[in-house]
């Protein structure tokens, strides 16, 4: 019995190193890696852990490239991105489930093709559409489309959250004289705000993450966003790699505390997506 | 007869209701997807003749089709696509899948491990791509260091054309395994336990568990994870751009990577617009096989 108990621990010890380690492992080589000088990083055989550990990396991290202004590009088109994705996506969603409309599993399938686009494709001509609008290296080049790229993922969500909502819920709100929208936005959005929530956060890390539009859109350096700006420090032929790991630190940093913070949200939001629709 | 009269009044007003909620999502799709889309579409059957290059875009019909199937970068870039295809996503479908039977156990502590599948997720390729670049090179990577320490030759890992082609599938398999991986879960998390019990007792080993309540209990959420891994590997971009910027030569270079060079390097819109409309043709198709496989599933939902 003890032998059973003993290995059983050890089963779940490895399964929880091993998962660990496959997701940490990356970041904190680079982590250990912005710890160190130039000097070090070419000796040989390579050190695991830094010497003579330094923050000299971080400081040239801030100064060699605008990285408080890309994470501010990041911010400002994240968050507005989302902000139209959530409220477009909450109106559609609300019609799908709560409304007795006529075709609502086609209106699903479109919206879901549209998830699958290959952006490459969308680039072409939105690279051309944005050109003759005069919005390239504006905000709105990238607000617009990312609120469109998230919205099919919002949009499940938020529906499979406004389903469980009673809908005498909603009719008490009415004869209370609320008019319908009224009845969405004061009795659905607040009880569903768990899956409003959850579609934010995932709309939020689509945007932060999205680079082939990014790259396309933005050409002046203080317009560009935190994962293109990141390519930046790379010289033509020379990686200064302690540099750009202290960059990619920076970059990582707001990212973690997201997902930190709202793990459980995300897990759920992300398999709403895929497993039930 | 009052009453059926009232019910459809109402049914009228609420879908015109729902016609106006469905609005602003609709008129976003039309400027931002749907216009583009038909504009690459007439763009792709247009170019710049060089005899006469003073007349600017022109049409050529399907010129700039014929020239693709002629031209062996093409050929090469779209043979390269679904290399990364056919090896990353099984690949990353049994490294996630192994991921997920190990994240579904018991743990006291459950937020290291689903941290430890999020930060992968959540982490943008690109960065993903210049760590893994970082991790490959030649004589200060740690992947080489590894292999030295184990008594082996170190490897020209992104300057070989086959050894590039295989760092990039490692990268693209990490990456995306944590995603198949959180899926995954997902569908292991809504496995009754009594089925496993009713198991136990008929005296069942562990391996068949597995392969007779495991995976047939989890094949729908296998097939969606796996149509997803396609469709987006099908875009495969970022990873080879950050790690070799397809090279050397172009040996890593993927369908995306010549599209996007071909419009804004070399600014050909015609012919970079025949390039993504193919694309867009094939990536269409590898949707509808989903859209068929959702509908019938919900379709038996509903019965």
């Amino acid at each position: 019995m003890n032998f059973f108990a003993l290995k059983r621990r050890t089963v779940i010890w490895f399964a929880a190193i091993s998962v660990a380690v496959n997701g940490f492992f990356p970041v904190v080589w680079i982590f250990l890696t912005s710890l160190k000088t130039e000097t070090e990083l070419i000796r040989s055989p390579i050190t695991w852990l830094p010497e003579a550990a330094t923050l000299a990396n971080y400081e040239t991290a801030f100064t060699a490239q605008p990285i408080l202004r890309f994470m501010w590009n990041s911010l400002v088109v994240a968050t507005a991105s989302t902000a139209l994705c959530v409220l477009v996506s909450a109106l559609a969603a609300y019609a799908l489930t709560r409304l007795r409309m006529p075709h609502r599993n086609l209106i699903m399938s479109v919206l879901l093709a549209v998830a699958m686009f290959p952006l490459i494709s969308l680039m072409v001509p939105l690279f051309k559409v944005m050109r003759e609008l005069g919005l390239l290296n504006t905000y709105f080049a990238l607000i617009l489309p990312y609120a469109v790229l998230s919205m099919p993922v919002c949009t499940l969500v938020m529906a499979s959250f406004f389903q469980d909502i009673p809908p005498d819920l909603e009719a008490a709100a009415m004869v209370d004289g609320c008019s319908r929208v009224g009845a969405l936005f004061r009795v659905v959005v607040p009880l569903s705000a768990p899956g409003v929530f959850t579609a934010a956060i995932l709309a939020f890390v689509n945007a932060w993450d999205e680079f082939l539009l990014a790259l396309t859109m933005m050409n002046r350096v203080n317009m560009r966003t935190l994962s293109v700006g990141i390519t930046l420090y790379q010289g033509e032929f020379a990686f200064p790699w302690p540099l750009i790991s202290a960059a990619l630190i920076i970059a990582i940093v707001p990212i973690c505390i997201l997902i930190a913070a709202f793990q459980e949200r995300v897990v759920g939001g992300l398999t709403a997506g895929g497993v039930k629709g | 007869m009052t009453d059926s009269a009232i019910s459809s009044k109402k049914d009228l007003s609420e879908r015109a209701l729902g016609a106006l909620l469905l609005l602003p999502a609709a008129l976003l799709l039309l400027g931002i997807v749907v216009y583009p889309i038909a504009t690459l579409f007439w763009s792709s059957l247009h170019g710049v003749d060089n005899a006469n290059v003073a007349a600017g875009e022109q049409w050529i019909g399907l010129g700039n089709y014929l020239r693709a199937f002629e031209d062996d970068r093409f050929w090469a870039s779209s043979w390269h696509t679904v290399l990364y295809i056919i090896v990353t996503v099984p690949a990353s479908l049994v490294v996630g899948l192994g991921l997920a039977l190990l994240a579904n156990l018991p743990f006291r502590w459950q937020w290291p491990v689903r941290l430890g599948l999020l930060l992968p997720w959540a982490l943008p390729l690109v960065f993903a791509g210049l760590i893994f670049r970082w991790f490959f090179e030649y004589q200060t990577g740690v992947v080489n260091d590894v292999i030295v320490r184990l008594g082996f030759e170190p490897l020209q890992w992104l300057s070989s054309p086959n050894l590039a082609i295989a760092a990039i599938c490692i990268t693209i398999i990490w990456k995306s395994s944590s995603f198949m991986a959180l899926m995954l879960l997902a569908g292991l998390q809504t496995i009754p336990k009594s089925l496993y019990e009713a198991a136990e007792v008929d005296g069942a080993s562990r391996w068949q568990q597995f392969t007779e309540i495991t995976l047939p209990m989890l094949r729908p959420a296998i097939f969606v994870a796996l149509i997803f891994r396609t469709i987006t590997a099908i875009q495969t971009f970022d990873i080879p751009y950050a790690m070799t910027g397809g090279g050397p030569g172009d040996a890593t270079e993927t369908l995306a990577m010549y599209i996007h060079k071909t419009t804004l390097d070399f600014l050909d819109f015609g012919y970079g617009s025949a390039l993504a409309a193919l694309m867009f043709v094939l990536s269409m198709a590898a949707t509808s096989g989903y859209l068929k496989y959702t509908r019938r599933s919900a379709g038996r939902g509903e019965e």
